[in-house]
């Protein structure tokens, strides 16, 4: 029976101004490149990554999607330097990591702001750990905050911000930093669906406006469709890359586009790879009729 | 509303009814002392003589059970001779709170019996010195040896073994060999007072700074902290309002030390005050002593919270609910605004 979604196009066909612009993405350098990365958990040795190859151009937005317990966590704290892989290698500008390092910034799920420093002090951090002294440090940390739209609360404690706010104030800490890429794993997984559409649209600005390239962990499909360049799906069990998809949906992004013909069969592509059809068997719960509940629902 | 529910499940109770509650928590047990000094046929299990009659061991002012009252009144009434007479009191070691709140004056103002005996509140400096003492030693020790053990794994499993050994041992016994290494006077007390504390003071700081948010810690990384610069900018300042909330509760096991502490060697202190006061069967400045014990060790508390509120203000207002995004809608909603 065909479908309203037998209608939409392939997801590869780009349109050629979308074309052109992935072929001059293409042309710049590599500024990251992961080498059969491979991670192994515990005396099992269960296999978080298997063989992980990717590599990801200067300024690219990058967003990471798959299922939970697919090592999107695993691979990003990785390229961090926060954990160590078991074989592979991870090159920055060609140089191999070896542990966590201020030109990788990174923003967490969990809101990681200092308590104890105010805001604008939090966004010093980095700056000061790199032996800035403290009034350059102070100036550039209000260019940064004011960037983030935070600059009325410099003063502020954590504490007294909203979820969004400290997650404002924790891009802007890590992109104080001037680092070469900003990872970001679920950064606005915790937030209300109208601040996350907020954040998305400031993360976007800001990225427009900052020379960073940004990889991004999440696993709200719309999300990664609205944000990237290209999406890197993964699969589990093992942990590996199933498919590098190009963004089809033509730059600068708009809420409109949530419903373009490309946008639905990007999104639909999505779906498929993330939840084979199969799997989505629906449960059926044992019938058990404790009141008359009436058949006016269906 | 939920409000008129005292017994709420877990529910925090509105501020009035908090501190009205804590009133009470001090009012009760001071009524049912009071209804046990005041109402004669509570308890009152003496009687006090103001008649001798014709008993002849009988003096004014004595007092005595009363069933061997009774029966020497019912004896003399059968021999036909002058009954004494008296009236029901409590035993001397139970006061009335009255007679203790006196004490709680006169003992400062009354000149102390022995020549060269010091006063009151001689006696309590001297206390306050000894756990000063003792406690300023431990921490200076006790508390970087906390925070090495709690930040780095070698430190902890270097020295945590033996302290957790060694904290088995009661501090007073090392009394004796206190004095014999210390002399008499002040150095074994403060000793005494220190092995009580240190070795509990290492193991629960270590405790505390180990419990930091590895999260946080990797977040410094992540923006170029390391080495010693990420235990003085990450891990103290973020264990710092625990550390110091752990400091409040060992300065309270501290004063419980204080007591056995200070019978070793000469007796000192608010110890050889109270014992004195005893001897000499005033029980009321006995009452009165141990009460100002807890009275300044809960005040010095209050006054060290107060400290810690003033000092750490992200705590101040700190909330321990789950963040969410609309936790704080007028800060937000300011933000979207600008
Ligand atoms: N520290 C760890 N020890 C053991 N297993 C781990 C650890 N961290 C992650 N794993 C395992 O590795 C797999 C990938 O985890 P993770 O990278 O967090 O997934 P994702 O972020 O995609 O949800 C999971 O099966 C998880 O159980
Ligand atoms: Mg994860």
């Amino acid at each position: 029976m065909p479908t309203p979604l037998d209608s939409l196009p392939d997801y590869r066909k780009l349109a050629r101004e979308v074309k052109a612009r992935f072929e001059r993405i293409r042309q710049r350098p590599v500024i990251l490149s992961v080498r059969n990365l491979e991670k192994s958990f515990g005396a099992e040795m269960h296999t978080a990554l298997d063989h992980v190859s990717l590599e990801i151009h200067r300024r690219e937005f990058i967003c990471v999607i798959g299922p939970s317990g697919c090592g999107k966590s695993t691979l990003i704290r990785i390229i961090a330097g926060l954990d160590q892989a078991t074989s592979g290698e991870v090159l920055l500008d060609g140089k191999a990591v070896t542990g966590p390092g201020p030109d990788r910034g990174m923003v967490f799920q969990g809101y990681t702001l200092f308590p104890w420093r105010t805001v604008k002090a939090n966004v010093m951090f980095g700056l000061e750990m790199r032996g800035k002294d403290k009034s350059t440090a102070e100036i550039e940390a209000r260019q940064w905050l004011d960037m983030v739209g935070l600059g009325k609360f410099e003063n502020s404690y954590p504490h007294e911000l909203s979820g969004g706010m400290k997650q404002r104030v924790a891009i802007a800490r890590a992109l104080a930093n001037e680092p070469r890429i900003l990872i970001m794993d679920e950064p606005f997984a915790a937030l209300d669906a109208q601040t996350r559409c907020q954040m998305q649209n400031y993360l976007l600005q800001i990225w427009r406006k900052v020379d960073v390239t940004i990889l991004f962990i999440t696993h709200d499909l719309e999300e990664a469709a609205y944000l990237s360049d290209r999406i890197l799906v993964m699969g589990a069990n093992p942990g590996r890359v199933v498919e590098f998809i190009d963004n089809p949906v033509p730059r600068p992004r708009n809420v409109a586009q949530f419903v373009s013909p490309e946008f639905l069969a990007l999104k639909l592509r999505l779906e498929e790879l993330i939840h084979p059809p199969m799997e989505i068997e629906e449960e059926r719960l044992p019938m058990v009729k404790l009141t008359n509940a009436g058949d006016d629902v269906e | 509303m939920a409000h008129r529910d005292w017994l709420g499940l877990k529910m925090e109770l509105p501020r009035a009814r908090r501190l009205q509650l804590t009133l009470l928590s001090f009012l009760l047990p001071l009524l049912i002392w009071s209804a046990i000094s005041y109402i004669p046929w509570l308890w009152h299990p003496s009687i006090r003589v103001t008649a001798t009659g014709d008993v002849d061991y009988f003096t004014e002012e004595m007092e005595l059970p009363r069933a061997d009252f009774e029966s020497e009144a019912a004896k003399m009434r059968a021999q036909g001779l002058a009954v004494p007479e008296g009236y029901r009191v409590n035993p001397l070691y139970l006061p009335a709170p009255h007679q203790v709140a006196r004490a709680f004056y006169t003992g400062f103002t009354t000149e102390p019996r022995l020549p060269g005996e010091p006063w009151l509140h001689e006696s309590l400096g001297h206390s306050i010195r000894t756990i000063f003492w003792g406690f300023f030693i431990s921490s200076i020790f006790g508390l970087p040896l906390g925070i090495l053990c709690g930040t780095y794994r070698f430190f902890s499993r270097l020295q945590e073994p033996f302290i957790e050994f060694f904290r088995y041992l009661p501090a007073p016994a090392f009394g004796a060999l206190a004095v014999a290494v210390l002399g008499i006077d002040d150095g074994p007390k403060i000793a005494i007072i220190f092995i009580g504390t240190f070795f509990q003071q290492v193991l629960v700081i270590s405790n505390t700074v180990r419990k930091v948010d590895p999260a946080l810690i990797e977040a410094s990384q992540t923006l170029g902290a390391k080495g010693w610069n990420l235990v003085r900018r990450v891990i103290i300042p973020a264990s710092i309002t625990d550390v110091y909330n752990d400091m409040r509760i060992l300065l309270g096991w501290a004063w419980t030390y204080l007591i056995v502490a200070e019978v070793v060697g000469t007796m000192s202190g608010i110890t050889y005050s109270i014992n004195q006061q005893a001897r000499y069967r005033n029980f009321d400045n006995v009452y009165a002593e141990i009460m100002m014990i807890g009275i300044i060790g809960f005040s010095s508390d209050l006054f060290l919270a107060w400290i810690g509120r003033l000092i750490f203000p992200w705590k101040r207002t700190a909330r321990t609910a789950s963040p969410s995004g609309a936790s704080k809608p007028t800060l937000a909603a300011a933000a979207v605004r600008a």
